[in-house]
This record gives structure tokens, C-alpha cells and sequence, in this order.
């Protein structure tokens, strides 16, 4: 912003504020909207993977990323775009299920912590075997799917890219809710992720259930990564850790409230973006996400929150 | 007619036996009634029954189908129902949601309020406020919902007042009447043996007495013995 200059004492007992300052705000504060509702798209993600199968899953992201090299492959190796990206989802999918079959076959039985640590494992296997396929840090030709802007907001443009993963964020989660509480298959996760022996007892197709959880999660990430990569460098680490934000977004949610959640991942980019614009801090934005997990955990604490079923 | 048959059945728990060498028979309209002091393995013997653990060894078979090997939603599938220990509702679904999760095709959910009308107006409270009679009373009619031939329960009457483990009894006596096989793990002696067909009583994992409820209940001396010990074994009919 070459625009922003020194301004003097005096200047800064203006009574009214700076517009352009103000403007250059809030363009930063825009531009963080696309990461915000990635966050968001894929914080509701973790919360609906940890509210049905209880696992805290820190792989969502880093399977995104492994689509989306794939993507980028079919790409620069002459594809058509749409078709790779719909083989992307459909791989995305398959991802997923392939490692909820891991959690539920071998970790059924396994308490929240140690199926937390197997999903960390699984990211750090992931990235090293990504990080060693993609090149790290070589740099590579992600198609954005979804170029230009979607319209002004004060004068600010607001890209299609961040309308959609937000209007995707926003559609998952009504879609989970819908999904929980007027089905017969959304009861069944419900009872599952109450009771799952119980569940079991009674006949529901628990493994089925649990592989559908992770099937769909899987399909949301995937997508939600493809957009996004163009927007950040797109490099096999950046990508997979996007998940440390996409928890801190689900944290607010305190893993429960798909709305707490999609508003918390929102809010993140956007103080991501503002703090992008001030120069003094913008060095720390990758800290915020963290910032906001202490903060989170440290007033949970304060206020002793109990889950009243447990 | 449903017939469970289980015979020479082990099961392990820590790689330690909790159960030895059970053999038990349970039979459309009727109630075998399992007895035992705490830690005596009832619980296992059910659990290993349902598929909550895995068997070390014996079989379990619902009219001559062989169970031991399936998983547990495989054996609710082929007719077999537990009620565990301590009232397993789904605490964050309502009563009906409770009742809907475990509703068989060929079920209707009518059949549940018409065995506990007092649910009837629970309908959409959640399962976690109800009483504690009124949650044993869900876990029992949200099993049958499955369409069970063989009813598995456990420890129904549990901290529960008498006025209301009376109900409940004569609830699974009717269930036995209108043709299912009933296994009942239960404290209350007494109760059980009045309303229960043949009686089982376990001692450290092992069957002691095998009989008749009416006889064993004639001879309160009889029972106490075979619950704190004494002879190894004892079947008056065998
Ligand atoms: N998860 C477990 N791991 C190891 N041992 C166990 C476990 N659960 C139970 N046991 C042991 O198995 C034995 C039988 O326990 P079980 O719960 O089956 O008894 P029970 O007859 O149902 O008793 P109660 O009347 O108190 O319910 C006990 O000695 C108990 O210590
Ligand atoms: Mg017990």
C-alpha cells in the first residue's frame, strides 16, 4: 500500500478517522475472507468428524493437499480442469474413507487422545511423503477454479473464491444440521456418537455409518483446499498445516456448535488479513490461530464447561 | 419357537478367565434367570453373549445359527437383544429418538408406549432427564423394537424403587408370555426367582446350580450357600 504515508501529531488528533486508512483496512480485512472461510469450511468439517466419531482429525487438510497436487499434475500434464477436479473430490472422498477405516478398524476401541495422536502421526506421514513427491518447495501451477471478483463491498473488490468457500462453509453447516436432525441415517450418527456400543447393540450399521462420516468430510476438505491453493503458495506443508487454523476455528466452536465455528474461522482470516496490513504485527499473523487456541482453552478452563452427557 | 443355546462358553477378561466353561439354555417363553454375587461374571457372561468381548471359546447359537464369530450388530440382526447394565439411554436423543434408532421395519413404535404407557407422554423430553425407572423402561422397549427372539438384560432393577422393580418384572414376565427368550441377570433374588423359569447361579465364572426357579426359591438356605461357597458344584437335575 504505497498510499499509507508518516502522518504527523497533529494528524493524529483528527477528530474523524483516516479514510484512507480505513479503506486499506478494510481491504486487508476482505482479503482475509477466503482463508476465513476455509478455516471455517474446514473447522465445521473437524467439528462434525469429532461430534460423530469422536476423533479430533488433523488430517483433513493435508489430504486436501495431496488432491490437490494431484489436480495440479493432471493439470500441467494437459487435462481438462473440470473433470480433474471432480476425480479430485471423488479421490478426496475415497482418502477419507480409506482413513476412517484405519480409526474405526484399528482404533475403534481407542481413547480420544491416542486416536488424536494416530491422525497427527498420519500428518506427519503425509506431509514428509508429500513434501518428497511435490518437490517442497518447487514451485507449481495451480489453475484457480474460480478467478475474479464476485462483486464490491465498500468499494472493495470481494473475490468469487472467498464467497465460495465461505457460501461452502455456510452450506455444510446447514446441511449437518438438516442432515443430524431430520434423517433417519443423521439419528443414527447421533445415537453412534452418544452411545456407540449401544448403537451397535441395537443393529445400527456403525462402521457403515462412521466410514460416511469420513467419506463426506473428505469430499468438503478436498474441495475446499482446491479452491484455496491458488490463493496461498502452494506448497505441500502450507496446505496440510492449514489445519492448525481450521481447529483453533472448531476450539471456538468448543468442538460443538457448527456455528460458533464457521463464525470463528471467518473472524480468524479476517484478523489474519488486518493484521497482514499493520506492519508492526504482520509478521506474527501465523501466530493468531494459536493465540486464539490459548485463549480458548484458557477460558474454557475458567469456566469449567462440562459436556452435560458426560 | 426361539431356542439360545450356549455351551462350554469362556471368556477372558485382562488374559485372565471370567467365565468358565457356561453352558446355559434359554427358550421362547421363558425366563432363565442368571444369579450370582457381584463379581461372579454375570455381566461378562452377557457381554461375551452380545459380542461387547470377544469369546475365548464355546459357542452361542440362536436356533442352531452359530454367533459367536459375528459382531454384535450382526448378532442383534439375528434376533439376539441386550440390555446393559446401567440404562444406556441415548442421553442427548429424546424418548421417541430413542425409541426411532432401534425401530425394525416390521416394529411400530406403538408397540413400545403400549408396554410402558408411561413413556407416552416423555415422548419428547430427553433421554438424560428422564427417572431412572423411566430410562430402564426406554433401554427395555427401545431393545424390543429390534424384534428380538432372545432378550438379554441386566441388572434392571438396579437402585431402582420396589414399586417399580415390581412393574418392570411383571413387564418381562409378559414378554416371556407372548413368546420371547429371556435371560435375567439380577441382585433381587428373590423377585427374580418368582417370576423366572429355570435359574442359573454363578459362582467366580462358573456355573454352581442349573435348575428349577421354583425349587431354588423354596430353599433360601440352598442359595445362600451356593452364593458364598461351599460345595464345588451342585445340579440337582443332572
Ligand atoms: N474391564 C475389565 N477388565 C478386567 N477385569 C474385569 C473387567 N470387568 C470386569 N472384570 C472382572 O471380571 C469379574 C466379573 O465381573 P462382572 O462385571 O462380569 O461381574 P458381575 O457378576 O456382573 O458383578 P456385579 O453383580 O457386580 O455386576 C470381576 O472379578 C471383575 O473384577
Ligand atoms: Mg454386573
Amino acid at each position: 500500500m504505497s498510499g499509507r504515508t508518516m502522518r504527523s501529531g497533529a494528524d493524529l488528533d483528527r477528530p474523524f478517522p483516516d479514510w484512507e486508512k480505513m479503506n486499506a483496512l478494510l481491504t486487508s480485512a476482505v482479503a482475509g475472507l477466503t482463508a476465513g472461510g476455509t478455516y471455517a469450511l474446514l473447522g465445521v468439517c473437524a467439528v462434525f468428524t469429532y461430534r460423530l466419531v469422536a476423533v479430533v482429525n488433523f488430517t483433513g487438510a493435508s489430504i486436501g493437499a495431496a488432491v490437490t497436487f494431484v489436480l495440479i499434475a493432471l493439470f500441467e500434464a494437459g487435462f481438462p480442469i473440470w473433470p480433474s477436479v471432480l476425480a479430485g473430490i471423488a479421490a478426496g472422498t475415497l482418502t477419507g474413507v480409506a482413513i476412517g477405516y484405519i480409526m474405526t478398524r484399528w482404533f475403534g476401541e481407542a481413547s480420544a487422545s491416542t486416536k488424536a495422536a494416530v491422525t497427527v502421526a498420519l500428518l506427519v506421514g503425509l506431509i514428509a511423503v508429500g513434501l518428497r513427491l511435490t518437490g517442497g518447495q518447487h514451485p507449481h501451477n495451480m489453475p484457480e477454479l474460480f478467478p475474479g471478483s464476485a462483486f464490491r463491498l465498500a468499494g472493495v473488490e470481494v473475490t468469487i473464491a472467498s464467497v465460495l468457500t465461505i457460501g461452502l462453509a455456510v452450506l455444510f453447516t446447514i446441511l449437518s444440521d438438516l442432515f443430524l436432525n431430520r434423517t433417519k441415517v443423521g439419528l443414527n450418527l447421533r445415537a453412534l456418537a452418544d452411545r456407540p456400543m449401544a448403537a451397535e447393540l441395537l443393529g445400527v450399521r456403525v462402521q457403515l455409518l462412521s466410514l460416511l462420516v469420513w467419506g463426506m468430510t473428505g469430499a468438503f476438505t478436498t474441495f475446499a483446499l482446491m479452491i484455496i491453493a491458488p490463493q496461498r503458495s502452494p506448497n505441500f506443508m502450507t496446505l496440510s498445516l492449514l489445519v492448525v487454523p481450521a481447529l483453533a476455528a472448531a476450539l471456538i466452536g468448543l468442538f460443538r456448535s457448527f456455528w460458533w465455528t464457521l463464525a470463528g474461522g471467518i473472524a480468524l482470516g479476517i484478523v489474519e488479513g488486518l493484521a497482514s496490513s499493520i506492519e508492526s504485527v504482520s509478521q506474527y499473523r501465523g501466530a493468531i490461530p494459536f493465540l486464539v487456541v490459548l485463549a480458548v482453552l484458557l477460558w474454557s478452563q475458567r469456566e469449567a464447561r462440562w459436556d452435560e452427557a458426560r | 419357537m426361539s431356542r439360545l443355546v450356549v455351551s462350554n462358553l469362556s471368556i477372558n477378561r485382562a488374559e485372565l478367565p471370567v467365565v468358565t466353561s457356561v453352558d446355559l439354555i434359554a427358550e421362547s417363553g421363558a425366563i432363565s434367570v442368571v444369579l450370582g454375587a457381584n463379581g461372579a461374571g454375570k455381566t461378562t457372561l452377557l457381554e461375551g453373549l452380545s459380542g461387547v468381548i470377544p469369546v475365548a471359546g464355546g459357542t452361542i447359537a440362536i436356533d442352531g445359527r452359530a454367533l459367536q464369530k459375528a459382531r454384535p450388530g450382526a448378532r442383534s440382526r439375528e434376533g439376539l437383544a441386550h440390555v446393559e447394565q446401567g440404562r444406556t439411554v441415548f442421553r442427548q436423543l429424546t424418548t421417541e429418538e430413542n425409541l426411532r434408532v432401534s425401530l425394525h421395519p416390521g416394529a411400530d413404535i406403538g408397540e413400545a408406549y403400549a408396554l410402558f404407557p408411561e413413556l407416552v407422554q416423555r415422548r419428547t423430553v430427553k433421554a438424560s432427564l428422564l427417572s431412572g425407572g423411566e430410562q430402564q423402561m426406554l433401554v427395555i422397549a427401545r431393545a424390543l423394537l429390534t424384534r428380538p427372539k432372545v432378550l438379554l438384560i441386566d441388572e434392571m432393577s438396579a437402585g431402582l424403587a420396589p414399586v417399580i422393580v415390581t412393574r418392570l418384572m411383571t413387564a418381562v414376565r409378559k414378554l416371556a408370555d407372548d413368546g420371547l427368550a429371556v435371560v435375567l441377570v439380577e441382585q433381587f433374588a428373590a423377585l427374580a426367582l418368582s417370576i423366572g423359569n429355570r435359574a442359573y447361579v454363578m459362582r467366580r465364572g462358573r456355573v454352581v446350580y442349573d435348575g428349577d426357579c421354583a425349587k431354588l426359591r423354596q430353599s433360601p438356605g440352598e442359595l445362600h450357600r451356593l452364593y458364598l461357597g461351599g460345595t464345588e458344584t451342585c445340579r440337582p437335575d443332572g
